[in-house]
């Protein structure tokens, strides 16, 4: 199959367009392949969080054994918990544990 | 949480993916919606797009109208990306995940920590689910209890008496009452 690329110099924001032999033109694939990968936009959720969250709380989970061994465990072998799930009910503030 | 994995990872040149479930969105929510939206933030922070996923993505435009993303090959795609670079994934009441996409959604996580164990998988959730969190990851999960602690509800309640708009119908022995008052209601939850 041949293909080149081409810079279209003439544009402002330089396009990069993906000519195929069958004369399909790619502009921008990069956000194209993210946007079709999901629709879905945690981020967003992410950043009403960060605003209405308070300071450090939750700081205290941080210094428990169990969330050191989660986060330093990465160069263990198998059993290295890799899982750490903080469990309560609904309100007690798992969501904003900064 | 997450922006404290992003303040620490940066340094480590490490990834951040996060996931909020909420019940409202159940639908929305499926098992290749989430795991492909972790995939997402994972190649969004790479600076080139690896070429399995260009091509996946070339391939299925080739049908009519497109097709979607296939799970199996969104979770081999982040077997790949969490092998190459430390990868923190972090899930927000997955309990109000429906309960059949939370069995794969669970399945998928374990097949990554498979190929890249050194993943870290962060969820939180209500306790309801922790016989199935255990069931699925068997020996890589740890369980912390969650509750609301005495100096976090005075931080916040601080905070929010300070960003009151009306100051004037607050005075030292109503703070003093709202501070005492509101800590030992909650501490029985």
């Amino acid at each position: 199959m041949s293909q080149y690329f081409s810079n279209n110099e003439n544009s402002l924001n330089t396009v990069t367009t993906v000519n195929v032999s069958n004369n399909f033109t790619v502009a921008d694939n990069r956000s194209s392949i993210l946007a079709w990968l999901s629709p879905l936009e945690p981020r967003l959720r992410h950043q009403d969080v960060r605003a209405s969250r308070v300071g450090n709380i939750g700081e205290w989970l941080l210094q428990t054994k169990e969330f050191r061994s989660w986060y330093t465990g990465s160069e263990g072998g198998e059993s290295n918990n890799a899982v750490l799930f903080c469990y309560g009910n609904p309100g007690v503030g798992k969501t904003f544990i900064r | 949480m997450i922006d404290r994995l992003c303040d620490q990872a940066g340094g480590q040149n490490a990834a951040v993916a996060c996931f909020y479930f909420d019940f409202a969105a159940q639908k929305e929510q499926s098992p290749t919606s989430v795991l492909g939206s972790l995939l997402k933030q994972a190649v969004g922070g790479l600076e080139e797009v690896p070429g399995e996923l260009a091509t996946t993505y070339e391939n299925q435009k080739k049908v009519i109208g497109g097709r979607g993303p296939q799970l199996s090959g969104i979770v081999r795609m982040l077997q790949t990306t969490s092998s190459k670079k430390p990868t923190f994934i972090c899930i927000d009441a997955l309990d109000e995940c429906a309960a059949g996409y939370r069995v794969k959604i669970l399945d998928s996580l374990n097949q990554i920590l498979d190929k890249s164990p050194g993943t870290r998988v962060f969820v939180t959730g209500r306790a309801h689910i922790r016989p199935e969190i255990g069931r699925c990851f068997a020996g890589r999960a740890t369980s912390v209890s969650v509750s609301p602690k005495r100096d976090d509800i005075i931080t916040y309640l601080r905070t929010r008496l300070h960003e009151d708009t009306t100051p004037d119908a607050m005075d030292s022995s109503l703070e003093a009452a709202i501070l005492k008052k509101i800590p030992e209601d909650i501490s029985e939850m």
